[in-house]
């Protein structure tokens, strides 16, 4: 597989969320609004990329028993990073994800990459690899962040773009709601995927 | 034995820098965290009572501090204080602005994670308006028989709110008495 | 009583009205992928439930004993993931010992307890919640009980929905999904249940 192939893979056809069905709980949880679905996409990329870039550099020095262990220091520390660092300059958006940037360190995606790929792969690959599944897992939550945000906002991006007669669909972005986008998503994917 | 000996010291060692390179960028992001909080509930005591120029603190309440609010000349033209209570899913913060009369002069909604398009919309300016020169006794929403209308659907939000204010007026009182009798004691 | 009284109102909150999984989000990855079978369900279950309560007092020790004295609350991430891993690691041992056949039963689904994001969920949430001890370790055990009531209701429905007739498209994740938006529709009626 090319360079360009690795990229482009994580955007549709080995999607994390779509298809791998990986990282589920902030998917659901973040994308009641754009906004926090790309606040959410950028952080875990960060993550995603910074801990492929490490480990795929130090996989040689790692023992293999405490593999999993030593990803898991290396993924926590880019987490605590990016969560001191929003914390700082982002408050607002710091505030609205909330547990949930903490909780980027058991996103299945992310250990999953460490272990699939980048414990496996060179460091450009690893790169670009981390880039692709950062930018499809953003990809994914914008779309259901879109979905639920125009449905039960009548908003995108805190902008209104259904007329003022539209009632939101309060339920979009309440718990259920993130629930049924979700299936009907999949649903629709593995459609095209039989097709 | 050795060996799983050598692998904790490794993974020790591997946790060691990591620790090492967190506290170096925690000391770089913390102070600003600081800041930006503090900023943030000077902005708040301004926004109750935007007359103001000189905030005096005068004690604690609900773990923030309390301020009298003064203007150029030096005379009080109200207080600052902040209400908190646990409403339907998260604490609510609510920075209050009070005259000397402690009759509402203006409240901001500074922390809350309500649900979104139920709740959360306590924080937009027009149900900090329902609030306006309320006084506490008629500090009571419609089902209990007061003026304020709730927020569709969100009905344990505004009522949270409401009563913490109340119950953070009471402690006023009490704070604010304690302080004069300590001033006049002086 | 005020003490029981305490607890039973945290029990409701972690069971029903803030149930980890349907309203939190927090859980889902071993939600949607044990949820198949009611056996396996069920052991995983009480898995769950040992780690999260110990996780709970562990995890509450190392903060108020070790991070905030030594002001290392920034280290919270990374030692938090670190003693779950080590409990999941001891309870794998522990399982393997003692009962075999419940070990090979939940196969790989173990070593996964340590991603499950409701685990570290429940254990920063504890702390967010400045609970005390006694009261992080039983909401520990409780929201391990709600995880574990969710997944059995699952089980039981998809047990059932083996022999119905679904779109192929629909089968498997998305159907898992709309019955767990329809669970969570239902959970949602014990919204605003205060004790």
């Amino acid at each position: 597989m090319n360079l360009f192939q690795e990229f482009t893979k994580g955007f549709v056809k080995e999607n994390p969320v779509f298809i791998m069905a990986l990282g589920l709980c902030p998917t659901l949880a973040v994308t009641s609004s754009v906004e926090n679905a790309i606040g959410m996409g950028l952080a875990a990329t960060f993550v995603l990329v910074f801990s492929n870039m490490i480990i795929s550099l130090i996989k040689n020095l790692i023992p293999a028993k405490i593999r999993i262990p030593a990803y898991i220091v290396v993924i926590a520390s880019f987490v605590t990073i990016v969560d001191m660092v929003m914390h700082a300059y982002f408050p607002a958006v710091h505030k609205n994800l909330g547990l949930f940037i903490p909780l980027i360190v058991v996103n299945c995606i992310i250990l999953g990459r460490a272990e699939a790929f980048a414990s496996k792969n060179n460091l450009t690959r690893s790169l670009v690899d981390g880039f692709g599944m950062g930018f499809g897992f953003t990809l994914a939550l914008v779309v259901i962040g879109g979905i639920r945000e125009v449905l039960g906002a009548g908003q995108f991006l805190g902008f209104n773009v259904l007329p003022e007669t539209y009632k939101p669909m309060l339920v979009a972005i309440l718990a259920p709601g993130a629930f049924l986008v979700m299936g009907l998503l999949m649903g629709l994917m593995n459609l095209k995927k039989n097709k | 034995m050795k060996y799983y000996l050598k692998l904790g010291f490794i993974l020790l060692i591997i946790t060691a820098f990591a620790s090492g390179i967190l506290a170096f960028i925690n000391s770089l992001t913390d102070p600003i965290i600081k800041i930006n909080e503090k900023k943030q509930k000077e902005e708040a005591r301004l926004e109750v009572h935007p007359e103001a120029v000189i905030f005096d603190s005068v004690g604690v309440l609900n773990d923030e501090v309390v301020y009298i609010a003064k203007v150029e000349d030096g005379s009080i033209i109200g207080y600052t204080f902040m209400a908190i209570k646990y409403g339907y899913s998260s604490d609510i913060k609510t920075m209050v602005g009070v005259k000397p009369d402690y009759s509402i002069n203006k409240i901001k909604i500074i922390s809350q994670a309500e649900t979104p398009g139920l709740g959360a919309n306590c924080g937009n300016p027009e149900f900090h308006d329902k609030f306006l020169g309320l006084s506490y006794d008629n500090l009571l929403v419609d089902k209990d028989g007061g003026n304020i209308i709730s927020i569709t659907g969100a009905t344990i939000t505004t009522r949270t709110i409401t009563n913490s204010i109340k119950e953070a007026l009471n402690s006023l009182e009490k704070l604010l008495t304690d302080h004069s009798l300590e001033e006049v004691a002086e | 009583m005020e003490f029981i009284g305490k607890i039973f109102a945290l029990a409701v909150a972690a069971i029903f009205v803030q149930n980890f999984v349907l309203m939190r989000f927090l859980g889902l990855c071993p939600y949607i992928g044990v949820s198949k079978k009611l056996d396996s369900a069920l052991g995983m279950g009480m898995a769950v439930i040992f780690v999260m309560t110990m996780a709970s007092s562990f995890t509450w020790l190392i903060q108020t004993h070790l991070l905030v004295p030594l002001k290392l609350e920034f280290l919270q991430t990374i030692a938090f993931i670190l003693t779950i891993a080590s409990l999941v690691q001891l309870v794998e041992m522990i399982i393997q010992k003692t009962a075999p056949a419940l070990y090979k039963a939940l196969g790989v689904f173990l070593p996964l307890i340590t991603t499950n994001c409701a685990v570290l969920g429940v254990a920063i949430l504890n702390i967010n919640d400045e609970l005390s001890f006694i009261e992080s370790v039983f909401n520990g055990f409780f929201a391990g009980v709600g995880f574990t009531l969710v997944l059995l209701l699952m089980a039981g429905i998809r047990e059932r929905l083996e022999k119905a007739e679904i779109p192929p498209s629909m089968k498997g994740m998305p159907i898992a999904m709309i019955v767990a938006g329809c669970m969570a529709l239902a959970f949602l009626g014990f919204s605003g249940l205060k004790i």
